[in-house]
């Protein structure tokens, strides 16, 4: 506990991360919280299509009608929702595996090796694109996708740092004294990991959010009527020039959220690494 | 040394021997896939007027009547002896996957030099002017780069050479550097009369892929080399040799350099297949038709020779690449064979 | 992503008349702009029902942007068959008729004497070619290689198996035709099993001509005309070897040009195809010396490469609201640009083996959809004179169109409101009607587009307010297997060539034995009736009368609704004259072109 309060202290004197965490956090409240009294639905096109930011529609409305809000507050929600289960998913997976095959080492370590492999070799974007024409085009298909080959970077990781952790002395006295392998890990290995694998869930958030708008872009992401920001992005993405507050406002917010969690890795990296 | 070599031969040897077979696993779950993603015929089928007759022929021919693992195994039998089967308009999927490699390839490979040459450079200097002016402006592109989709970038770009074009025009310079000098879609040829001529359209053609490509690893590499630059220049023999007063300069690139080198060799490597299929977006935006553009056309079409003869590449440049960096890393750091 | 289009044109053969606006305006005043592009869909040289290349002086090379990719010379096998071939082969190999941008037939004089109907029961046509047409090898253009078309797609030569060996994409048309023969080298006489009245797009829409002489010198048959149907299995096996396969890959010994141009060069890796002069070109000589054909996928890309000078002519068929404005933008550079109406339209199909078995919901559901309002924000900003389509049978400017739907759809949501209570509908606490525990919920699946998902946008919205609940799927493989099996409740889709009307009848008829494109399950006599005298008549005026009675008895159904016909959009900079034809592309008169700068 002395531990996690320094890492605390030290992640508080990293400036940009915290203003990270407080861009996110604010963020995050308003797509929660706009819905709630915003008067347009998101999915209601009868408004007069490419008005421009006014009293009534502040980010203005696109193509066919839709507000821009609405939109870019709903495309926010399901970005940071993909996010999220990406990170989840991926860092549950990757930490069980990842442990699991540095701890046991032998058969386990070559079997999870084996996969990671298979998983490293086979195109994502290829994969991804098939996937989502054989289930559908749905956020949480996408997330799934995405965590699917993110599990892998976080499974090296944690093998890595578990193998090392296991030939540490309070790890063997565990085991004389007639520990699981599951409460090794749970109980030893993990709370001592807890800094990488930090780190990494929040920079595999990041590269999740980047991917899929980049999978958007070329047709092969979220499928409306499920968006995202990435979807958002490419669909008003012509209009930068014409009519740029289609494009800047969730171009910024994308931005935004991809810089935030860069910069929170960071803090996270810098205040788990300096050993005291 | 001899027997280093035979160790590294060995090791080399041991590495195929477990990636080979991972890579004939990749396949025939990549087959089950590509088999589950439709009937690529169906659409013809339902034509009104469609003759059934010959459509039935050219499913036979594609063997679509078949089983997928009876399939799976005559593409594979194919696949081996150098037939990698025909896409649904029955072109050979060998010609049409290896001639659109070369394209990406061509295109990613100077990409990635130079952004490994400017990523490395940065970060060395972001590394030894740590928490100063430098260090910040790197740290803020890296951190920007990062953070904007490739289309953004690669839109800013083209608006900007579409510009420079018309300076270009209103300078005169056309009969120089050609009209349009910087292309915002891919040439048709780059047929030139001599070296400047192919330099200047070179670059043209070039330019703007070539950047946005660059951009996302460059963002990558710099971060990379400047933290393994810090860790290298906390190490215990640069502290030394630096209190023996040996100059900043010598301490920095004789000694600290080089070992930082390491990862980032390695991270180049290892990357590459991935920054190889990731050009998909810079293709498509830049109009090259190269990897991305057959895999757009495979997918929608579910074409399943055309998209296994792209997987099955693709995944073979990943598993030569990590061979590559596990070389690399074994040639420059020995402890790493022992294991 | 490619609209997917569940019907490929297959024949064109209609008089329609599309409105057309050029979308760089010319009111505007912009230099550039006051160029008439409505008046470019016509040739230069066409006059009444006759087409004939103009003369135009010799120029240097013209790069063109498409969409679509080029496939291959014999576009008549399956997979081939594609606009992107299309679009090329247009200018390579002859065909007796021309369509012009307004989509007028017009018989090719640069090749041909006539084209007779000499008996209208049984139907006897003769195709009569004109003295010293040839090949660019030198070769005659003869009577040969119309039979040799005719005999490889009527699907009628078996093998020694009893199985076709010819695999045409398509025999529509030509499995009509009972028996052909030469007259002599330059007349070719089809004689039909039953009347068929778009016998003009034989050899020109349906069925591209290809060198009989290759075929001859690459199998050893010595005559192609004396192989028959029920000929020689052995000899029919060897040439339809070559025919499906030898003309695949790109040889320019054996893919000779009868048209104005001839391929020189494919290349599949960059997709662009290289054009030149035809020296043995029957017509006039001038245009172009050199034309290269590039595929550029992203709409986008067309406009900064057009505007970036790497290419002089794009063309779109599925252009958007953003790039049509950054082609007008550029009017003071010089572009040009048109647009028109594809010959494909989108509609919504009501699955009568579901919940829309009942009338009352499908006139509902009609009601509510209101039209205008979506070609209002998705069609206008591309085709300015876009309106909503009012039937399945005609398009918007064809002789015998009548809007038949104007006074059905778009009522408004109360309209439609009071036809579900008048039922016995009843609102449910959220604004959804219901009746018997059952909720107005339906689903609209369609195939991944732009436009079809703004569209179901747009209807969603509209829906609501009128009570009903939609819901979006899009299932990407909805018109390769799922809508054939009835699996939806709404699909929209687009049949392109619904003026091929013969072709279009077993969409709308009661699906019986054999194939059937009646998805829906729309069975109604009346549609039937109309439709089966309409294909047997002979009388063109009688089958127009037929069709005409079978749109409004489909009208009359509430089976279906159509919405808009696709835009098109092209532009291009130092023409003199470019029009986007809907069925061939940029390319039918590009032997024409005068270069303005």
């Amino acid at each position: 506990m002395r531990r996690g309060r320094l890492v605390l202290r030290r992640f508080r004197r990293h400036r940009l991360a915290m203003a990270g965490v407080v861009a996110l956090a604010v963020l995050v409240l308003a797509v929660l919280i706009v819905p709630l009294w915003w008067p347009h639905d998101y999915g209601d096109a009868s408004f007069p299509p490419f008005v421009p930011p006014n009293a009534e529609f502040p980010l203005g409305t696109n193509k066919i009608g839709l507000d821009m809000l609405a939109q870019i507050v709903r495309g926010t929600q399901l970005s940071l929702l993909i996010a999220v289960t990406v990170s989840i998913v991926a860092t549950t997976l990757g930490v069980a595996l990842g442990s699991l095959a540095g701890y046991r080492r032998g058969f386990t370590d070559a079997a999870v090796s084996r996969l990671t492999d298979l998983f490293l070799i086979v195109p994502q974007i290829a994969v991804a694109a098939i996937l989502v024409k054989v289930f559908d085009g749905s956020w949480f298909t996408v997330a799934l996708i995405l965590s699917a080959f993110y599990w892998t970077q976080s499974a090296r990781i944690t093998r890595g740092e578990a193998m090392s952790l296991a030939q540490r002395e309070f790890v063997e006295s565990a085991r004389a004294a007639g520990a699981g392998t599951a409460r090794i890990i749970t109980r030893h290995l993990l709370p001592n990991m807890t800094g990488t694998i930090a780190v990494n869930a929040t920079l595999a958030v990041a590269q999740a959010v980047l991917l899929e708008a980049g999978l958007s872009f070329v047709g092969l992401g979220v499928q409306l009527p499920d968006t995202s920001l990435g979807r958002i992005i490419f669909d008003n993405y012509t209009q930068f020039s014409g009519r740029p507050w289609l494009f800047f406002w969730p171009f910024g917010v994308l931005v935004l959220i991809s810089l935030a969690l860069n910069f929170i890795g960071d803090g996270l990296r810098d205040a788990f690494d300096a050993r005291t | 040394m001899g027997e280093d070599e035979l160790n590294l031969t060995r090791y080399v040897l041991r590495r195929l021997a477990i990636s080979v077979p991972t890579l004939l696993v990749a396949t025939f779950v990549c087959f089950l896939l590509v088999a589950a993603a439709g009937d690529p015929l169906a659409e013809q089928r339902s034509r009104p007027g469609a003759n059934q007759d010959a459509i039935a022929v050219l499913a036979h021919e594609l063997r679509l009547d078949e089983g997928v693992v009876p399939r799976y195994f005559h593409w594979l039998g194919g696949f081996l002896s150098g037939d990698w089967g025909s896409s649904i308009a029955l072109e050979p999927v060998f010609d049409k996957v290896t001639s659109a490699y070369g394209v990406t390839f061509g295109l990613v490979i100077g990409a990635e030099v130079l952004a490994l040459v400017t990523g490395v450079l940065v970060g060395v200097v972001a590394a030894v002017r740590q928490y100063r002016l430098a260090d910040h402006v790197a740290t803020a592109l890296a951190f920007l780069l990062f953070a904007m989709p490739v289309f953004c970038i690669a839109l800013v770009l083209k608006d900007f050479a579409v510009q420079l074009n018309d300076w270009v025009r209103d300078l005169g310079l056309t009969g120089l550097l050609g009209n349009p000098w910087i292309r915002t879609s891919s040439p048709e040829s780059l047929e030139s009369h001599g070296f400047g001529d192919l330099v200047v359209k070179y670059i043209g053609a070039y330019l703007l892929p070539t950047l946005a490509v660059m951009a996302v690893s460059f963002a990558g590499y710099s971060r990379f080399q400047r933290a393994s630059m810090l860790e290298t220049l906390n190490t215990d023999y640069v502290r030394t040799a630096r209190a023996k007063g040996i100059s900043p300069a010598r301490v920095i690139f004789r000694h600290a350099f080089r070992n930082a080198l390491i990862p980032v060799a390695t991270l180049f490597s290892l990357n590459f297949g991935v920054v190889l299929s990731g050009a998909v977006i810079t293709e498509r935006v830049f109009n090259w038709n190269g990897m991305g553009s057959v895999l757009v056309t495979a997918v929608n079409a579910d074409d399943p020779y055309l998209l296994m003869g792209w997987i099955v590449l693709i995944g073979a440049t990943v598993v030569v690449a990590n061979l590559v960096a596990d070389v690399c890393y074994g040639v420059l750091d020995p402890r790493i064979r022992v294991g | 992503m490619r609209r997917s289009r569940a019907v490929r044109a297959g024949s064109v053969l209609t008089a329609a008349v599309l409105a057309l606006s050029a979308c760089s305006g010319g009111t505007d005043g912009k230099a550039g702009a006051n160029v008439d592009v409505n008046a470019m869909k016509t040739g230069k040289l066409e006059s009444g029902d006759d087409y004939k290349l103009a003369e135009a002086p010799e120029s240097e090379e013209v790069k063109v942007g498409v969409d679509d990719s080029f496939t291959s010379y014999n576009a008549n096998v399956p997979g081939a068959g594609h606009p992107g071939a299309n679009a090329v082969l247009t200018t390579v190999l002859a065909k007796p008729f021309e369509l012009d941008g307004a989509n007028k037939v017009l018989l090719n004089r640069d090749v041909m004497d006539s084209v007779t109907v000499l008996a209208k029961d049984p139907q006897v046509v003769q195709w009569k070619i004109k003295a010293d047409v040839k090949w660019s090898d030198g070769r005659p253009w003869s009577c040969r290689d119309l039979y040799l078309s005719w005999l490889a797609q009527s699907g009628l030569p078996k093998g020694a198996d009893g199985k076709p060996v010819f695999t045409p994409g398509d025999s529509g048309g030509f499995n009509l035709v009972d028996s052909a023969a030469c007259k002599d080298e330059t007349t070719f006489e089809a004689h039909f099993k039953k009347p068929y009245l778009d016998y003009k797009g034989l050899f020109s829409t349906t069925g591209w001509v290809l060198p009989s002489h290759i075929l001859e010198a690459k199998t050893g048959i010595p005559d192609v005309t004396a192989l028959t149907p029920a000929g020689d299995p052995a000899a029919l096996k060897k040439a339809a070897d070559f025919w499906n396969k030898g003309w695949l890959e790109f040889n320019p010994e054996l893919m000779p040009a009868s048209g104005p141009y001839k391929l020189v060069a494919v290349d599949k890796n960059a997709e662009s195809v290289t054009l030149e002069k035809n020296p043995q070109w029957a017509g006039a000589k001038g245009g172009p010396k050199k034309i290269t054909v590039r595929v550029i996928k992203d709409r986008n890309e067309m406009a900064s490469a057009l505007e970036n000078g790497e290419i002089d002519v794009v063309s779109s068929s599925q252009p958007d609201e953003s790039v049509t404005k950054k082609l007008q933008g550029l009017a003071g550079k010089g572009i040009v640009c048109g647009s028109a109406q594809l010959l494909s339209f989108e509609h919504l199909d009501f699955n009568y083996k579901r919940m829309f078995g009942d009338v009352v919901l499908r006139r509902a559901f009609m009601a509510a959809v209101d039209r205008k309002a979506i070609v209002d924000k998705l069609i206008k900003p591309v085709y300015a004179d876009a309106q909503p389509l009012g039937s399945v049978q005609f398009f918007q400017g064809e002789p015998g169109y009548q809007d038949r739907y104007g006074a059905k759809s778009g009522l408004g949501p109360e309209a439609a409101a009071k036809i579900l209570s008048d039922a016995g509908w009843v609102k449910d606490p959220d604004g959804i009607f219901a009746k018997n525990g059952k909720r107005f919920e339906v689903t609209i699946t369609h195939a991944a587009s732009e436009l079809r998902t703004s569209t179901v946008q747009l209807i969603t919205t509209q829906a609501k307010q009128a009570g009903i609940l939609v819901h979006d799927e899009l299932d990407p493989k909805f018109t390769k297997g799922r809508a054939q099996q009835g699996g939806y409740d709404i699909a929209l889709f687009a049949w392109s060539q619904a003026p091929f009307k013969a072709e279009g009848a077993p969409v709308y008829k009661s699906a019986g034995n054999g194939p059937s494109q009646n998805w829906q399950g729309l069975s109604d006599p009346k549609v039937d009736q109309a439709f089966t005298t309409a294909v047997s008549t002979t009388d063109p005026a009688e089958a127009a009368r037929q069709y005409a009675a079978a749109d409004q008895a489909i009208a009359d159904q509430y089976a279906t609704l159509p919405l808009y016909a696709a835009p098109s959009l092209w532009a291009f900079r130092g023409i003199d004259r470019v029009y986007l034809q809907s069925y061939n592309g940029v390319l039918w008169n590009v032997g024409e072109w005068a270069r303005t700068s």
